[in-house]
């Protein structure tokens, strides 16, 4: 399964550096956008210094470990989105439905937008530059956490893009109110969670689970205390929310793929 | 091959707008429009992001500021307001991009266009002009309102939303011809989505969409002040929270249309020069 992932991969990835100049320019178009809207919280941070009691360099910190994993996320499951919904509004799913194969796994190897890791590498780039301007205790449970937080991350984010797409199953075009929870979801946590009302908090705590991994791993890192009593110790318990929460969307991805009626002509 | 439409391509203005024509460039906004109004989801949905969005940035305004202080001329009820504005703005070109006329020039279909008998600008241009106004009267305002219920955005005087409703009607044309512009790259480039992308951040930090030019550092500002964008976004937000008056709004006018000019100007220049290289490629 993995051989035959990494293959089908290994051409779209090839498809897509035929175009050299293009794939160049998406990529760094892509950094480019992400890294303005970097520099337009850090102008911010001119005009006022803390933000709920956190500094640039711990902002960078929450930005860092959310924008990598969603652009590891965007990456690898762009499948899930214009081309499945292409396939949906066709009517070409009825040929993956024939195939003896995992219909989500078919789907996640149809697409893989290298290009997508622009934003991966300029969230890591704002994590690198936060940490040279804190002083954080490295130990070693410190530096697993960082690698099982952006895992993680990536799964939540991955999780909401396959949710979006199953919704495709009833409305045939994936709902735009997806963009409020990843696009907006990466938004939203780049700041500390505790500058939000009791909604907004306990939204991207419990149900999406954007905020539960970079929020308390951040805590942990920058050895901060949540004003709203959320212990930083539940930084580990991340993998298992973000692992529950994709367990939750393909389930969602199974009721959906059962209900499937085509389209087309 | 000789396009009908080709002459009307000429750097003439006169020759764009073409006044005999109104009536069919009327027309095409009005389908346009209603198009825009039929995707009911879609819109909903619209509202609901920008609203999203908003919110998040006035919890982060309400968070920096403390009771009384203005930083940079904004108050914080000043940049709840103008967060809520430039969000509404979307509907008009300030956040994002349109894409279709590229997807025309990839798919060839712009060929049909181009050999109808109307003027293309005046084509692409009614149809945005349709569609942004459905979506600025919908979209926009029940955005506002939103942030006028929760977050206590401004209300302006009689006079300043007069002047609100000119500068949106330059913004329009300059946010046109701007995306007319990056769209027809597309004739030179295979694929176009790397300028796409970067054009559209250039609009989104530049034109103060992400953050307000007043809080950009000095030399930052300046060189937001050279470039167009903030006739799109920044100088009709201006206007609504009262911070342009009298002189100054007259300024922003005419630093509207100067660029509403130029970008034309030059949309027509490269209009015609496409179009030359499609005569080529089909001969």
């Amino acid at each position: 399964m993995l051989a035959l992932y990494l293959r089908l991969i290994g051409a779209r990835i090839r498809s897509q550096m035929q175009y050299k100049l293009s794939f160049w320019l998406e990529l760094i178009g892509f950094a480019l956008s992400t890294g303005l809207e970097f520099v337009a919280l850090a102008l911010l941070f001119g005009k006022f210094p803390v933000v709920g009691g956190w500094h640039l360099a711990e902002v960078g910190v929450l930005y860092g470990l959310s924008s990598t994993s969603f652009g590891l996320a965007e990456m690898v499951s762009r499948g899930f989105d214009a081309p499945f919904e292409l396939m949906m509004q066709r009517g070409s799913f009825d040929g993956v439905l024939t195939r003896p194969l995992n219909s989500f796994f078919q789907i996640m190897a149809s697409e893989f937008q290298l290009r997508r890791f622009g934003r991966s590498i300029q969230g890591a780039l704002v994590f690198l530059y936060a940490c040279r301007h804190l002083t954080i205790n490295w130990t070693l449970a410190r530096m697993i956490l960082v690698p099982l937080t952006l895992l993680s991350g990536m799964t939540v984010y991955m999780a909401l893009i396959v949710i979006g797409a199953t919704m495709c199953f009833w409305t045939i075009k994936t709902p735009e109110v997806i963009n409020i929870f990843t696009f907006g979801g990466d938004a939203l946590v780049s700041y500390p969670l505790s500058i939000y009302n009791g909604l907004i908090r306990n939204l991207f705590l419990w149900v999406v689970p954007v905020g539960f991994v970079n929020y308390p791993a951040a805590l942990l890192l920058l050895q901060r205390t949540d004003p709203h009593g959320l212990p930083a110790g539940v930084a580990w318990a991340a993998p298992l929310v973000a692992a529950t929460f994709f367990a939750v969307a393909c389930l969602f991805w199974r009721v959906g793929v059962s209900k499937y009626t085509s389209t087309g002509s | 091959m000789e396009f009908p439409g080709s002459s009307a391509t000429g750097i003439s203005l006169l020759s764009a707008v073409r006044m005999r024509n109104l009536r069919l460039y009327y027309e095409i906004a009005l389908r346009a429009f209603r198009r825009a109004s039929i995707y009911r989801a879609a819109y909903i949905a619209g509202i609901l992001t920008n609203a999203f969005f908003a919110a998040l940035r006035c919890f982060v305004y309400l968070a920096v500021y403390r009771a009384g202080t203005i930083v940079a001329g904004f108050s914080a009820n000043d940049a709840i307001t103008y967060t809520w504005v430039t969000q509404a703005l979307i509907s008009i070109g300030a956040g994002w991009l349109p894409w279709d006329l590229m997807q025309t020039i990839r798919s060839g279909d712009v060929i049909t266009d181009l050999s109808r008998p109307w003027s293309f600008y005046g084509y692409w241009l009614s149809r945005s002009l349709g569609e942004r106004c459905f979506n600025l009267l919908l979209r926009g305002s029940v955005t506002y309102l939103l942030g006028f219920f929760f977050f206590a955005a401004r209300i302006p005087r009689l006079t300043e939303a007069l002047a609100f409703v000119v500068a949106i009607g330059l913004a329009l044309l300059v946010s046109f011809a701007y995306g007319f512009i990056v769209n027809l790259t597309a004739f030179w480039l295979i694929d176009n989505t790397g300028v796409m992308i970067i054009a559209n951040i250039l609009l989104t930090f530049f034109s103060g969409f992400l953050l307000p030019l007043a809080f950009f550092p000095p030399w930052l500002r300046q060189i937001a002040q050279l470039l167009p964008f903030q006739a799109i976004t920044s100088l009709p937000a201006e206007i609504w929270l009262g911070h342009l008056t009298g002189p100054a709004v007259w300024r922003a006018f005419a630093l509207q249309a100067g660029w509403t000019l130029a970008l034309t100007l030059l949309a027509m220049l490269m209009l015609q020069s496409a179009v030359r290289k499609v005569v080529i490629q089909g001969g």
